[in-house]
């Protein structure tokens, strides 16, 4: 093979991109666990965790800066440089969500709405990660789509969720229940499950534009970008 | 046919330290840990310095063509002259194996050691000092011999005794040519591809084992496939060797090479660091509008 040591440079790059993917997919894991165990020791780890994932982030964004400055890449290999460069910066936010997350269990006091299956919603946005990037490691176009097509269904169970909590906060069902919570406790613990769901949705957010990436890297196609 | 042009008398001496085999007085050992220390441009590694410039300046009759050049040049890594014509950077590749000498009007001035030793030194024989330091030119040309005797060439003329068998074998092989002639090795070197030419020239280069290896323009004659197995040949070659190439095409440059100096006209070398830095970020707003294509 030609460009011997630009090809392995390239491979270096996709092995690295797949390992960020799994580091950050697993501190979502973590942070999901954290939350449905209300286990601060995890959520911290997530946390201080971040640090990790942002250095490897931006070791790879210079490699992909070293590779356009010194190598030249045109034709498939710029596009998988491109799309690795953007999608590296997807997978750093999924990292920061995952942060938030942990956070949020580490803050969180109080069960409420516990009707509200966040690990459900957790586990379907995390598919959606895992999907999209099968779909990078292995160009698989099909998979981009697929990942796609699951948002809209992880974007209703947001919304459901969202919307029952609101919902039932204005019936001020948990205001009154068993009567331990104050209104204004309960108000922090809704706010923070709401924002819960939307992070978990902006993940699968992540995911699709992770996916869009790889199918224009693929196929130059780039019906996903919009 | 341009292909069995004999090489200029100046090179086929340079590759293969041929000027006068009798006079064989080795090139001076020297203790290399005499105050030379690694590149003080070397970014995020140390290496010993093998090739170290002081304030060269080069005369052609009254045209000054290299002024105060000042460089240190690692170890087993690559380095790469760029530059638009006339800026001096084969004159700068020529004064590290004394192929200046060759011309009756040039005249140098400064410091150049080769691990310690200054090259123009009156105790310095150039013949033994090009063993020492291998030159690949730009336009393959190897010798109207067979494939085999172009690699021994050099060992043969210096009455150097070895398993020339085994020398051809090894050297081919460091050269990426070996599966492509081995069944035919015979053969005349002329015969062979351009790049398989180019390929046989850097195979006679190492087979006296040098230290260091000059490039000039060593794939501008080539077509992009050959280029790109030189350029694979460049970074191999560099774990065994100090390589220093001069290249018109600044792309090469930041492919293959470790360090770039940018010598701009007037035979000034503006800029030397590691080529990331160079073509990324570099120091000097004129070696950036000479990357970007802004000016040279």
């Amino acid at each position: 093979m030609a460009r011997n040591t630009y090809q392995s440079r390239l491979n270096q790059l996709e092995e690295d991109v797949l390992y960020l993917s799994e580091l950050t997919a697993e501190r979502v894991r973590f942070a999901l666990d954290a939350l449905e165990d209300k286990d601060e020791r995890k959520a911290q780890e997530v946390i201080e965790g971040d640090r990790e994932i942002n250095r490897i982030y931006l070791d790879l964004e210079q490699d992909c800066i070293d590779l356009l400055a010194l190598q030249q890449p045109v034709a498939g290999d710029l596009r998988f440089i491109a799309a690795s460069f953007k999608i590296i910066t997807d997978l750093e936010r999924i990292g920061d969500l995952a942060t938030n997350l942990a956070q949020y269990a580490i803050d969180a006091e109080n069960d409420v709405y516990a009707e509200v299956d966040i690990r459900r919603i957790g586990d379907a946005a995390l598919d959606m990660v895992d999907q999209a990037m099968d779909a990078y490691e292995t160009e698989d176009t099909d998979l981009c789509h697929s990942v796609a097509e699951r948002d809209d269904n992880l974007d209703t169970m947001c919304d459901n969720a969202s919307q029952s909590i609101v919902r039932d906060l204005m019936n001020g069902d948990d205001f009154e229940g068993d009567g331990d919570l104050e209104p204004e406790t309960a108000l922090v613990d809704v706010r923070r499950l709401l924002l819960t769901v939307r992070d978990l949705e902006r993940i699968g957010d992540h995911a699709v534009n992770v996916a869009a990436r790889t199918l224009y890297m693929i196929d130059n196609d780039d019906s996903l970008l919009f | 046919m341009s292909q069995r042009d004999k090489a200029p008398e100046g090179e086929q001496q340079a590759m293969n330290g041929t000027e006068d085999p009798t006079n064989d007085e080795m090139l001076v050992e020297t203790d290399v840990s005499d105050g030379l220390s690694a590149s003080g441009n070397s970014v995020g590694r140390e290496a010993e310095t093998v090739i170290s410039s002081e304030n060269i300046n080069v005369w052609y009759g009254d045209d000054h063509a290299l002024t105060d050049i000042s460089m240190d040049i690692p170890e087993n890594s690559v380095t790469a002259m760029i530059g638009p014509s006339g800026c001096g950077k084969s004159t700068f590749l020529r004064c590290i194996n004394r192929m200046n000498d060759l011309i009756d009007v040039a005249r140098v001035e400064g410091g150049l050691t080769l691990r310690g030793k200054n090259v123009y030194d009156d105790d310095v024989d150039p013949v033994a000092l090009r063993r020492r330091v291998g030159m690949v030119f730009q336009k393959p040309n190897p010798f109207p011999k067979s494939i085999y005797e172009n690699v021994v060439y050099g060992l043969k003329i210096q009455g150097i005794d070895a398993d020339y068998d085994e020398v051809v074998e090894e050297s081919l092989k460091r050269a990426a040519l070996w599966d492509e002639v081995k069944d035919r090795l015979h053969e005349s070197g002329l015969d062979l591809s351009g790049g398989q030419q180019q390929r046989l020239c850097i195979a006679r280069a190492i087979a006296t084992d040098p230290e260091v290896l000059l490039m000039d323009e060593p794939a501008s004659a080539l077509d992009p496939v050959a280029t790109s197995q030189i350029e694979d040949l460049v970074e191999e070659l560099a774990e065994d060797y100090t390589v220093v190439i001069v290249t018109h095409n600044m792309q090469q440059a930041a492919r293959i090479s470790d360090k770039t100096a940018v010598f701009l006209t007037g035979g000034e070398l503006v800029e030397f660091d590691d080529t990331q830095k160079i073509f990324e970020n570099p120091e000097s707003q004129r070696v950036e509008d000479y990357i970007t294509g802004k000016f040279g």
